[in-house]
């Protein structure tokens, strides 16, 4: 029986060609679609699996209270690891860790590598498996360092052996190799090369020690048998209990949450990319059941082909079960077929998908779970898409449809119509959020940063850099192709250092403003473009200006003050004396409203140096200039550098990647729906060939025939117009939320997306409107 | 004496066309008996496939009583139903109604695989059948290959293949020429010989001379036998 119904199957496939391909083609791209969202998926959720005691693993953030809000902080006070494993039950292991970017050096080879300076239990939480020396002996060394393989190879060449060897550090400290670990498994929040002890990193800086400087990331493991609840009640009243006029806590966060659920509002997880997570996944489902409808919407609407073999059969003796039966064997072949069409898809489509979501999928249909997968949604797919069809084609009475008695469409033809009905709503509901996404994106892109991204460099550089920075800068300037150089102690865009406890003349809980600081040489604004509006710059001797500081205009607007200049700052280090305002500018979170700044003529605190390149000078000419400066007065490091327009750029990858992904699923969502349409419209074109004949021979016109055609499809596109409107504008509304800084939602957009999608569907049907309205109704007439 | 097939007794159909109530068979009271070969003569629309759908149980009476191999059909259930007219009764269409995408092969084989036979058997029936109606030849064609002849052969043949007791033709040979129509209504007094009960629909005088009793039917009534 069933090889009966594979061949009827396989036969009716080839005998229509023109609807197979439809169907199979329809159902391949969703698919398709549906498998590299999954993929994604698989990837995201993937995140920090392959450290082992993924129940016991956690970071600990604190919150803190500034002006009423609680903000959520990677960073806490040097102590609390070791106060937590001391007097807190449950807590088998806990790290202090700082991420810092260090310059290594062996013999004629040097390289930039990030990793962390921590403590012992580092490697117990981690997990680290050496390769070469082994854990105990790790860190009994003080200038002791653990590289990754990778780093080992890069560092020494592969197969040699590390251990025992001695790096240079920064171009003056020496390291130990004292072990060699596997590298890190793919997909991990908080990738790092190297391990070195902390005390090597909190060396002479006894500030480190106390509480009330919140700087240093916490890891700790629970004990097996602990209770999370109870260690984490513990661990959030520790902070207070340490030290006085705080309202600070630190809390226990899942490594398991680490990646998808790390955006905190209030002190409290609200989510993070498990939203987008989630968002695909339903898109891939929804995208699926657009494909699967154009599969309903096929079959039914060429029920009146499969009619008559219905009634032969149920004459023949078939009950209704075997018709059902047979009608889904046909739909889950076509699936199987599309499946494997997907497949082919997939191979060409996978690594163009992977330059948009910066990532490196693989399809690995060696993986059992993959075909499975696959195996699962051809079979969903085909069963679903099938099971309507199936059940209205086998509903058919014998008697009526040999008899050649039109069947009665009611039923069919009004959920048809709603089915298209809904793929036109949910692909003018993508087409509406792609538009949105990109503007909100360009809203932000375009917003008045403060200073002038473009033609800017940024290095990161090391204190041995500083004290010859006067020299280097006048060196480039002097190459004609460099307009100004500048040193800071953070990225232009980042958040970078920051502190409250500040007080001043007039203010009332001053102390609970957080302000981010800024160590900066005198050049700093003129070389990032950022406008003083008040007041003077700093002063090209660092050591006479040590007290004067520049603010950001909101901390002025807050101060109250009509003239800010001269107005008196304190904290516990002594009087800061307000000599200039600066305008605001956005750092941090591109969508929002930055946090005051604080700058201070203090070089000797410089990370990162900045160099504007001279407008017209071609950037090639510029880098190798820069590059012949830094050969001479900073030998020991490789030219390594980065623009910040680039990393501006990046600040959006989410939402880019959401405006990406978005625009391609609502082509693929219209297309889908598109190949629909066309089928429907040929069927209907040939349903109503005999009407169309009498109409031509009583002397309509073919736009007059057209029009009659294309119609009754476009009241139903209208109609979605209708439902989709108010369901994109809630779904970008809700998304919007999330940026402080956003657009107003226009209502040309839902009018632009409406008349899209009015045209798409106009040609779509048009084709065949045209195609039926030219035939010669002499042809339609005589078949008959 | 004869064994009684299936009687009819004050059979009604009617249906609802808008708020009328319209009836096509009226208080039909017939018997037939194993071996009869029965034409149902009458104008368009004066129920004869009505009648012969009734009877292979496509489609069922509104009143009335319908006994067939001495089982009550009217009171019997779906399932019952379609069970008796498998194993009992095979049809013959004006228009063939072969299933285009099988082969001939396949399009007789058809009624077994509704019936579960098992393949080695259903081989030897097609190959039988085949053999008998002289088609071997143009087992593997699709029946648009086929003559309008040969195509409504290989329906018999399809009808014939479930060794049916009865079967129920609606006008068999209304697309066939003359010579063809000969053809095939030698073919149905020669399996009436044979022991199969036949009722045929018909316009045609000339074929219903074939059979061994003519119904006439007017306005769904039986006029005159």
């Amino acid at each position: 029986m069933i090889i009966n119904y594979i061949k009827i199957a396989l036969r009716s496939l080839l005998k229509n060609k023109g609807y197979s391909f439809l169907n199979i083609f329809g159902l391949a791209i969703g698919i398709t679609c549906a498998s590299l969202i999954f993929l994604w998926v698989e990837d995201e959720v993937s995140f920090n699996t392959g450290f082992p005691n993924q129940d016991q693993v956690f970071y600990v953030p604190t919150n803190q209270n500034y002006e009423g809000e609680w903000r959520t902080f990677y960073s806490t006070p040097g102590p609390l690891a070791q106060d937590m494993l001391n007097e807190i039950p449950g807590i088998e292991k806990a790290t202090r860790s700082n991420l810092q970017e260090i310059l290594f050096a062996f013999g004629d080879n040097s390289i930039t590598r990030r990793g962390r300076y921590a403590d012992e239990d580092f490697l117990d939480i981690f997990s680290l498996k050496f390769i070469e020396g082994n854990r105990e002996n790790a860190f009994t060394n003080p200038e002791a360092i653990v590289l990754t393989q990778e780093t080992s190879e890069q560092l020494f060449g592969k197969g040699e052996r590390a251990i025992g060897k001695v790096v240079k550090v920064s171009n003056k400290d020496n390291y130990l190799v004292t072990g060699v670990v596997e590298n890190l498994p793919k997909n991990v929040t908080f990738p790092f090369d190297w391990v070195a002890p902390f005390e090597r990193y909190a060396e002479g800086e006894e500030w480190m020690t106390f509480y009330g400087n919140n700087f240093s990331d916490t890891f700790v493991k629970l004990a097996p048998e602990a209770n999370f609840k109870t260690v984490d009640a513990q661990v959030r009243t520790l902070i207070v209990k340490k030290e006085e006029n705080t309202t600070d806590y630190a809390f226990l966060h899942s490594i398991k949450d680490w990646h998808l659920r790390s955006k905190f509002d209030g002190g409290e997880i609200v989510g993070g990319r498990i939203t987008y997570v989630r968002l695909f996944t339903i898109i891939a489902f929804i995208i699926l059941l657009i494909a699967c409808i154009n599969f309903m919407n096929l079959s039914t609407a060429r029920s009146e082909k499969r009619a008559n073999e219905v009634g032969v059969r149920k004459a023949m003796g078939s009950s209704r079960g075997r018709l059902v039966t047979q009608f889904i064997s046909e739909s889950l072949m076509l699936a199987f077929i599309a499946a494997i069409v997907s497949v082919l898809f997939l191979a060409v489509l996978l690594p163009q998908f992977n330059l948009i979501i910066e990532k490196d999928l693989a399809l690995g249909l060696s993986n059992p779970i993959h075909i499975l997968a696959l195996l699962s949604i051809t079979v969903i797919c085909g069963v679903f898409a099938g099971l309507y069809p199936a059940f209205y084609l086998s509903s058919f009475k014998p008697v009526q449809v040999l008899k050649g008695l039109k069947v009665s469409e009611g039923s069919a033809s009004f959920i048809r119509k709603g089915l298209v009905v809904g793929q036109f709503t949910i692909s003018i509901v993508f087409i509406i959020f792609t538009i949105l996404v990109y503007q909100q994106i360009q809203h932000a892109k375009n917003r008045d940063l403060g200073y002038d991204k473009n033609q800017l460099l940024s290095m990161q550089i090391d204190e041995d850099f500083i004290p010859k920075f006067d020299v280097i800068q006048q060196e480039l300037i002097r190459t004609g192709s460099v307009y100004n150089a500048t040193l800071c102690n953070s990225q232009l865009l980042s958040g970078g250092n920051n502190g409250s406890g500040f007080t001043w003349k007039g203010g009332t809980d001053t102390e609970d403003v957080l302000i981010s600081f800024r160590n900066v040489t005198e050049s700093f604004f003129e070389t990032t473009g950022m406008e003083i509006i008040e007041g003077r710059g700093f002063n090209k001797n660092y050591e006479i200006d040590s007290t004067s500081v520049l603010i950001s205009q909101s901390l002025a607007k807050m101060m109250g003050n009509e003239n800010p200049i001269g107005n008196i700052i304190n904290r516990g280090d002594g009087p800061l004396e307000v000599v200039g305002v600066v305008k605001d500018y956005v750092y941090g979170d591109m969508f929002d409203s930055s946090d005051p700044v604080m700058f201070m003529n203090y070089p000797p605190y410089a990370r990162y140096m900045f160099i504007k390149t001279k407008e017209g000078v071609p950037i090639d000419r510029a880098l190798s200039d820069i590059e012949a400066v830094l050969k001479t007065y900073n030998p020991a490091y490789p030219f390594e550098y980065s623009f910040v327009d680039e990393a501006f750029d990046a600040k959006f990858k989410n939402e880019q990647l959401v405006g990406e992904l978005s625009q391609i699923f609502a082509i693929l969502a219209i297309l889908i729906s598109c190949l629909g349409l066309f089928g429907l419209a040929a069927y209907t074109a040939e349903q109503r060939s005999k009407e169309i004949g009498v109409r031509k021979v009583l002397g309509a016109s073919v736009s007059g025939i057209v029009k009659l055609l294309s119609k009754d499809f476009l009241k139903l596109v209208g109609i979605s117009i209708l439902i989709s409107v108010p369901i994109a504008w809630y779904a970008t509304y809700s998304w919007l939320q999330d940026y402080a800084y956003r657009i107003e939602i226009d209502w040309i957009v839902f009018l632009v997306a409406g008349i899209l999608a009015v045209i798409i569907a106009l040609v779509t049907v048009s084709f065949q409107a045209i195609k039926a309205a030219i035939a010669n109704p002499v042809d339609s007439l005589k078949t008959e | 004496m004869k064994t009684k097939l299936l009687s009819l007794n004050e059979a009604t159909r009617t249906v609802n066309s808008g708020s009328n109530k319209v009836t096509l068979l009226d208080t039909i009271n017939l018997q037939v008996n194993e071996g009869e070969f029965i034409s149902l003569m009458g104008p368009s629309g004066s129920g004869k496939s009505t009648l012969l759908n009734c009877i292979g149980m496509l489609d069922s009476f509104t009143g009335g009583g319908y006994t067939f191999l001495g089982e009550p059909v009217h009171s019997m259930k779906e399932k019952n139903r379609s069970k008796l007219y498998k194993e009992y009764i095979g049809f013959v269409f004006q228009a063939y109604h072969l299933i285009d995408e099988l082969t001939v092969w396949e399009n007789i084989e058809t009624p077994l695989l509704y019936k579960s036979v098992k393949s080695s058997e259903r081989k030897a029936l097609v190959a039988d059948m085949l053999d008998r109606f002289n088609i071997v030849g143009k087992k593997d064609l699709f029946p648009q290959q086929l003559s309008g002849g040969q195509q409504q052969l290989v329906g018999i043949a399809r009808a014939l293949i479930g060794n049916p007791k009865l079967i129920l033709a609606d006008e068999p040979t209304g697309n066939l020429n003359s010579k063809q129509s000969t053809e095939i209504m030698e073919l149905f007094s020669q399996l009436n010989k044979e022991g199969v009960t036949i009722i045929q629909a018909t316009h045609s005088e000339q074929n219903a001379a074939y059979g061994s009793r003519i119904i006439n039917l007017l306005d769904g009534k039986i006029v005159e036998e």
